[in-house]
């Protein structure tokens, strides 16, 4: 198979040819896609906060943001400037060290996931050989920063809401990590390309969706309640309490968080897109269509296509598991905190954990479907 | 062993179960997308209020006999009256009325009363001000019309659920011509 376009090839060979050393090629290409993709990130939480606003209204039978730019589309820009011109307050008896460093820890380890993220098969940053294993290994910080900001903020609702928060990430990392590795073992391998390559092929048929129904829905729930979307956000439960560990927090501060929470749902919603649907796979294997139409592999107008069909496709799966999410928010009510790690503990675990021994044994007795 | 695989059934037809039904509950939220939003977008739109609306009290002074009948039927004896007993004529002559619709529940009972029938309820229900006091309307103030919905080019006017065709509650894709579930008031004169 081609390996389709790879720009960070083909921009250090043009570099290279003005007579620059491949190093200093390679150094000048670097900071390109981390800029690119942390614009991508915050756009996508843009449009991500704009869907919330819009589906949530739709569900309700009102229209939703109407007269801020066309279809309320300037609304989260208006929310961000908001933010950013609020006064940063950092309350008198709180640690102002830990106060300020909480909201950076929450945010920089979502950031750094989309390193894996990959597009294409040569459109990510770094094809990391541990792939989601890094993912799982850095959202595992965030209940760090959770329970710092709720213990800095010298509040004691902002501290349970901290615990509360820093509970419910850690119960349930491990489903979430078990039901990855139920994938990773079906793909011999951790990185994200790979687990995308191992499912394409036979277009929608060959997506993991088919052969891991039970770790989709796992893993879809664990990270949900990772987001702290609805039905699991009892942290910072709009309607009912104060906000938890956010209690104390205004300005650019809670902004962080704000945008920390969405970026993390576009993320989790990439790596559901990624690890079950099929990544940037068209649901018909462009290979087929390409051979049908008498169209050759290294045809460069089908390279182009076939990357930015790529793209289309992982980003339309992401926000359709988001704009899902946006409709869960409105059907499912909050569950108690008991009542979220009872779901946790004894039955998200055990679940997946048999799901996990399941697909071993699958592995071993059909290794042409489940590979092996 | 039976009695434990037993559990293990029940227990996977509970989980199926509530599966069933956050996906019946999806159904319904789905379902909702497609439907037309009920919002009426006040100060472009706006409903017509109905004839049995209790809003802004109107006041004619000229009929006012200073009963005050309208204080003692009021729950917190809310109109004043300020009259003054005119010998010439041996009748209470009214100087003032004034009711103060900051404090008004809108019960309606003055209006219920008033023997000379001279308060009335209007369809006037923006009744937003600065200053509370302003909202203590004097006689003058009690003596205006509302402006009507109908007649502000500024505003699409909406019917409200009781000018509607029966079974129909959501005025935006009504017909101007649909008919309303009840008897329109001079229709009920015809009958009696």
């Amino acid at each position: 198979m081609n390996a389709g376009i790879d720009l960070q090839g083909t921009f250090i060979q043009s570099v290279t040819d003005l007579g620059i050393p491949a190093g200093a090629a390679k150094a000048i290409w670097m900071p390109l896609p981390m800029v690119l993709m942390l614009i991508g990130a915050t756009v996508g939480v843009l449009v991500a906060t704009w869907l919330e606003r819009k589906i949530s209204a739709a569900v309700q039978q009102r229209i939703g943001p109407e007269y801020q730019g066309p279809f309320g589309l300037l609304v989260p820009v208006a929310d961000g400037l908001k933010l950013i011109f609020k006064e940063d307050i950092v309350p008198e008896a709180a640690d102002s060290l830990l106060f300020t460093l909480g909201p950076i820890i929450v945010v920089i380890p979502v950031f750094l996931s989309f390193l894996i993220v990959p597009f294409g098969q040569h459109i990510l940053i770094a094809d990391v050989g541990t792939g989601v294993f890094l993912w799982i290994a850095l959202s595992s910080i965030q209940p760090i920063g959770l329970l710092m900001s709720g213990y800095a903020s010298n509040n004691k609702y902002s501290l349970l809401g901290g615990l509360r928060a820093a509970a419910q990430s850690i119960s349930y990392e491990i489903p979430l990590a078990l039901s990855v590795l139920a994938v990773v073992l079906m793909s011999n391998s951790l990185s994200t390309v790979d687990i995308v390559n191992q499912q394409s092929g036979y277009g929608i048929l060959g997506w993991n969706l088919w052969r891991q129904p039970v770790g989709f829905i796992i893993f879809w729930i664990a990270a949900l309640a990772e987001c702290e979307r609805l039905p699991f956000d009892l942290p910072e439960a709009e309607e009912e309490l104060v906000a938890g560990y956010q209690t104390e927090y205004s300005g650019m501060k809670f902004g962080l968080f704000y945008l920390g929470s969405y970026v993390n749902l576009v993320l989790s919603a990439l790596l559901v897109a990624i690890l079950y649907l099929g990544g940037w796979d068209f649901p018909i294997p462009l290979n087929l269509i390409a051979s049908v139409l008498g169209i050759s592999d290294t045809n460069p107008i089908l390279q182009v296509v076939t990357a930015s069909l790529g793209i289309t496709m992982t980003v339309l799966k992401a926000y359709l598991l988001v704009f899902f999410a946006i409709l869960v928010r409105w059907t499912v009510p909050r569950v108690r905190i008991d009542q979220l790690l009872d779901l946790g503990w004894k039955f998200l675990l055990p679940v997946s954990l048999v799901n996990l021994l399941i697909t071993a044994a699958l592995k071993i007795a059909f290794p042409f479907a489940f590979g092996g | 062993m039976l009695k434990f695989l037993k559990q293990v059934v029940d227990y996977a037809k509970e989980v199926t179960q509530s599966a069933v039904y956050i996906g019946q509950g999806l159904a319904v939220t789905f379902d909702h997308m497609q439907r037309r939003p009920i919002t009426v977008q006040y100060p472009y739109e706006k409903l017509i209020p109905g004839e049995r609306f209790r809003g802004r009290i109107h006041f004619e002074f000229d009929k006012c006999i200073a009963c005050e009948v309208c204080v003692r039927v009021c729950p917190i004896n809310l109109p004043v009256v300020d009259w003054e007993f005119d010998k010439a004529t041996k009748k209470k002559k009214l100087n003032h009325y004034s009711i103060d619709f900051g404090v008004c529940i809108f019960c309606g009972n003055c209006v219920e009363y008033c023997p000379t029938n001279c308060l009335s309820m209007t369809e006037e229900y923006e009744l937003s001000a600065y200053d509370r006091h302003e909202l203590n309307y004097d006689s003058v103030a009690l003596g205006r019309l509302p402006y009507k919905v109908t007649n502000d080019p500024m505003v699409t006017p909406l019917r409200e659920l009781v000018y509607l065709p029966k079974g129909v509650l959501e005025p935006h894709d009504v017909p101007q011509d649909a008919p309303r579930t009840s008897s329109r008031p001079e229709d009920l004169v015809e009958q009696a």
